[in-house]
């Protein structure tokens, strides 16, 4: 029998099995459910070895990987491989209570590193750049486009006024904080709406499978 | 016969000085033949330097010269300049450009950080090189500071420094007013009904790592709901997606059942770690709200698409149910699905509400003395460009 | 409790019901509604067609995994058949562990329709963990971080690769991706190096990346299947996005009509009796 006509068709009755849940809870949903948490608990460990733990700290510090040859990245000597995977090796510390302050340092290093690399490109990339796309001329108002313009600072201010906690919400505070969470609602909607579209097309996917990948009437 | 030949010679002469063939000569009486075999000028002036950008890697070496004399004019008329490099002085090395006439200068990119190079640069008339010109040696180096950078560098120690002052005004015991978020509220209550009901609350503390800010800001908000499940003797369900978030969250929970007085009641099998993978994550929570029926579902932290599942899922069920996250994305369907949601900064808010702890104070404020900045400068440029300057803007143009 | 309060209480699975004869029915009676192209759409599609042939890659990252691919394969697919129409070489890299099997499934069917050939018209450059590190690794030289193809040929021997050292030789690069990995491209690659970047995202992550679009960070976007649909309209093509649009529109129209016929029905049955119990039945 043609493996690929197994493969689509255990992956369709899958599909159906969680689909039965949108009826009521039963035994095939749960054994679907199950059967994802257990596949994919094994999937992501031999993904994640050999794709992360492998390249970055097996084959530059030992040489070797399990079923071919070692991979090693331009410029990487033993010891640049071996500190940092030490240092991962070091979180899972603090599963033993008696060490398991070691782990802090491990993180400290790792979330301090990456908020040192983040911080100056995010100031650029999420205020300045999004501060200079906010100074809009908003006197055209002959034009269209000037009330978009004004519209849209109008709600950037308010916006960034609801988020103020520094003061309670009463009187021009409080005015221009509900004016903001209106924009935010609104905002909201067009996102669900987008999201709906999403889902919508995810569901339309799996119907374009059933149909015509397993089914083949389309 | 003897006649013949000079004769012979005379007329080629004359015919080719009348009708020459086609080439250089052509426009060179036969006195100036000689004077052909000369290659063109020169160029004068060649600099060889580091080349600065905006986005200096130090892989680039800036070329500057006087066009040759015979640039565009005269007889000896440059066809092409050619540039040439090489890491010693007296070789000729590898030719890295070719330019076209009246090109004076020119940027050679490749180059090693930190390496010595040295340029030649010849015109070429096409049949001759100049003279070479040299220049060297240059060496590309990376800028210590893009000045381009200079807006975020400020805006960046700005914000360090309120934060850093704030936290020391909290550290120091002076009382720093946070409004209350009325998504706590809910929390509480949301806790009180599922003890009414004598059913469990769930708390999911979000998919994100342990070193997500939003995860570390639920695990502060656990602490708290924690300390009221104790009190109430409501027991709490804490499934997670991440083994190491599952760890945080024992020792936050067990923490807060000994604070509270109850550390015996602290059930380690509640704290449960379910799946690395999205949607096997969030079938498993699926089927724990619908095998349990916690009567309160609090979804605090970071979500991604799981987040509608969950909502859906509780709604069903008829929990009630609180949300907050940062992600923006996944705030419409907690709007719509839960009965109180924290938006985005709230959940902070909210972990520095309840934790007082002074480094959340401490970044709370910062970042709301942030706003206020922001909020001037937004509006002075709306009305710097309404007056018709708009340079205002080029200041955070740092590209 | 009054009609109003009733309709409030339907059975959610006559909706599901609904929604799924919904689906169904375009796929068997095909409408063939218009497609109406859209700025961020029109943009990318232009970005990449002025990409000279046969001379600098464009760089494709498919970072998406499984549950992501009927909004994004469409779009890999589309974008790879219009630089293979044009002669442009393609470079194909992912940074999701999962992504590496849907990229070189994709990659692998495009190149034979076009008879596009290995190393000289496309490479696939595989996966490689890390996300900001592969990131900011490229900037510097893209050989720190793919040292070889996926299939273990230095990238040295690779002909295209010739003289590809970073961003600077890459013309374009279009991220396709469900999660925020969009925004490490932006924050670690445009920012710092000055690196084009174009995205192709899920509907859900496409309003988080319009403050990108207006600012000039992002060269141009696809968003969602409709995205894909558009892209495959202004290649000529009627592929999986083109054909997920009738669907698209007539469940769009029915949760519309949902939408207002609950809230008619939930602030009817308020004004009769103050407090109804109970959920609202739209979605």
């Amino acid at each position: 029998m043609n493996m690929t006509l197994i493969g689509t068709t255990l992956a369709a009755l899958l599909t159906i099995a969680v689909y039965s849940f949108l009826y009521k809870d039963n035994p095939f949903y749960k054994f679907a459910e199950h059967l994802v948490v257990g596949v994919s608990a094994g999937y992501y460990l031999v993904i994640y070895y050999y794709n992360f733990i492998d390249p970055t700290v097996v084959s530059p510090v030992f040489r070797l990987r399990i079923g071919g040859d070692a991979i090693l990245l331009g410029g990487v000597d033993w010891w640049m491989a071996l500190i940092p995977g030490l240092l991962g090796l070091i979180l899972y510390a603090r599963f033993f209570p008696k060490i398991g302050w070691v782990s802090r340092w491990a993180l400290g290093i790792y979330v301090g590193g990456y908020s040192g690399l983040g911080i100056a490109p995010v100031m650029q990339a999420r205020v300045l750049d999004q501060i200079r796309g906010g100074a809009l001329p908003v006197h055209a108002l002959h034009t269209g486009q000037g009330w978009t313009n004004l519209l849209l600072v109008v709600g950037l201010l308010g916006t960034l006024t609801y988020f103020f906690f520094s003061l309670k919400h009463k009187g021009v505070l409080g005015g221009l904080a509900r004016i903001g969470i209106v924009f935010i609602m609104v905002g909201f909607g067009a996102s669900f709406g987008y999201t709906v579209m999403s889902r919508v097309s995810l569901l339309i996917g799996r119907m374009n499978f059933l149909l015509h990948d397993w089914l083949r009437i389309v | 016969m003897r006649a013949l030949l000079p004769a012979l010679s005379l007329s080629v002469s004359v015919l080719l000085a009348l009708f020459p063939p086609a080439g250089r000569a052509a426009d060179a009486p036969l006195s100036e033949v000689v004077r052909e075999t000369a290659a063109p000028a020169a160029v004068t002036g060649l600099q060889a330097r580091d080349y600065l950008d905006n986005n200096d890697r130090g892989d680039k070496i800036e070329l500057s010269w006087c066009l040759s004399a015979d640039d565009g004019a005269g007889a000896l008329s440059v066809l092409e300049y050619r540039v040439w490099r090489s890491q010693a002085p007296d070789e000729q090395g590898e030719l890295v450009a070719t330019l076209e006439p009246g090109t004076a200068a020119h940027v050679d990119t490749g180059v090693t950080p930190g390496v010595a190079y040295y340029y030649r640069v010849e015109a070429f008339d096409g049949a001759l090189s100049s003279p070479a010109a040299t220049a060297g040696p240059a060496v590309g180096r990376i800028n210590l500071f893009q000045t381009s950078r200079l807006p975020v560098l400020v805006l960046s120690l700005a914000f360090f420094a309120m934060v850093i002052w704030f936290t020391r005004l909290a550290a120091r015991g002076t009382n720093l007013f946070v409004r209350r978020i009325p998504g706590l509220n809910a929390v509480e209550e949301a806790v009180g009904r599922a003890t009414e009901m004598g059913r469990p609350v769930l708390y999911v503390p979000g998919i994100g790592e342990i070193d997500d800010i939003q995860t570390i800001a639920s695990l502060t908000i656990l602490s708290h709901v924690a300390k009221i499940a104790a009190e109430y003797e409501t027991p709490l369900i804490v499934p997670t997606a991440r083994s190491v978030v599952m760890s945080a969250a024992e020792e936050v929970v067990k923490e807060a059942y000994a604070e509270a007085g109850h550390p015996d009641n602290y059930n380690p099998d509640n704290i449960r770690y379910l799946s690395d993978a999205q949607f096997a994550f969030a079938g498993a929570v699926s089927g724990i709200m619908m095998r349990e029926r916690p009567a309160a579902n609090l979804y605090l932290g970071a979500f991604w698409a799981e987040s509608l599942l969950f909502a859906e899922t509780g709604f069903e069920t008829k929990a009630i149910q609180v949300a907050g996250t940062a992600n923006v994305s996944q705030l419409p369907f907690f709007v719509t699905a839960c009965d109180y949601t924290l938006l985005g900064e709230e959940l902070y808010a909210a972990s520095a509400y309840l934790s007082r702890e002074p480094k959340l104070l401490g970044g709370l404020k910062g970042s709301d003395w942030m706003k206020v900045i922001t909020i001037c400068i937004i509006v002075a440029g709306v009305v710097l460009t309404a007056l018709g300057v708009p340079q205002f803007g080029r200041w955070f143009f740092t590209q | 409790m009054n009609r109003l309060g009733k309709f409030l209480q339907i059975d959610r699975r006559w909706i599901f019901l609904a929604i799924l004869i919904a689906v169904l029915a375009p796929f068997i009676w095909p409408m063939g509604l218009p497609i109406v192209i859209t700025k961020p759409v029109q943009d990318l599609y232009n970005a990449v067609d002025a990409i000279p042939p046969n001379g600098e890659p464009l760089f494709i990252s498919i970072d998406y995994s499984p549950s992501t691919v009927p909004e994004l394969d469409p779009m890999a697919l589309a974008i790879l058949r219009h630089a293979f129409s044009k002669d442009i070489r393609v470079a194909v890299l992912t940074l999701d562990p999962a992504g590496y099997g849907l990229a070189e499934r994709a990659l692998e069917a495009v190149a034979a329709e076009f008879g596009k050939e290995r190393h000289k018209d496309y490479v696939f450059l595989g996966f490689q963990p890390g996300i900001s590190a592969v990131v900011l690794g490229m900037g510097i030289n893209i050989r720190n971080v793919f040292p070889e193809d996926a299939y273990g040929t230095p990238l040295s021997e690779v002909p295209m690769m010739e003289g590809i050292r970073n961003y600077d030789q890459i013309p374009l690069l279009i991220t396709l991706s469900g999660t925020a990995v969009v925004e490490a491209w932006v924050i670690y690659a445009h920012q710092p190096y000055d690196a084009q970047i174009g995205a192709g995202v899920t509907a859900v992550m496409a309003t988080d990346y319009y403050p990108f679009l207006d600012t000039g960070q992002l060269v141009g976007m696809l968003g969602g299947m409709r995205g894909a649909a558009e892209y495959e309209t202004l290649i000529d093509r009627h592929d999986a996005g083109v054909r997920g649009m009738d669907s698209q529109s007539v469940i769009h129209i029915l949760i519309i009509v949902l939408i207002v016929v609950g809230n008619i029905a939930y602030f009817g049955s308020r004004k009769r009796a103050p407090e109804t119990a109970g959920g609202d039945a739209a979605a």
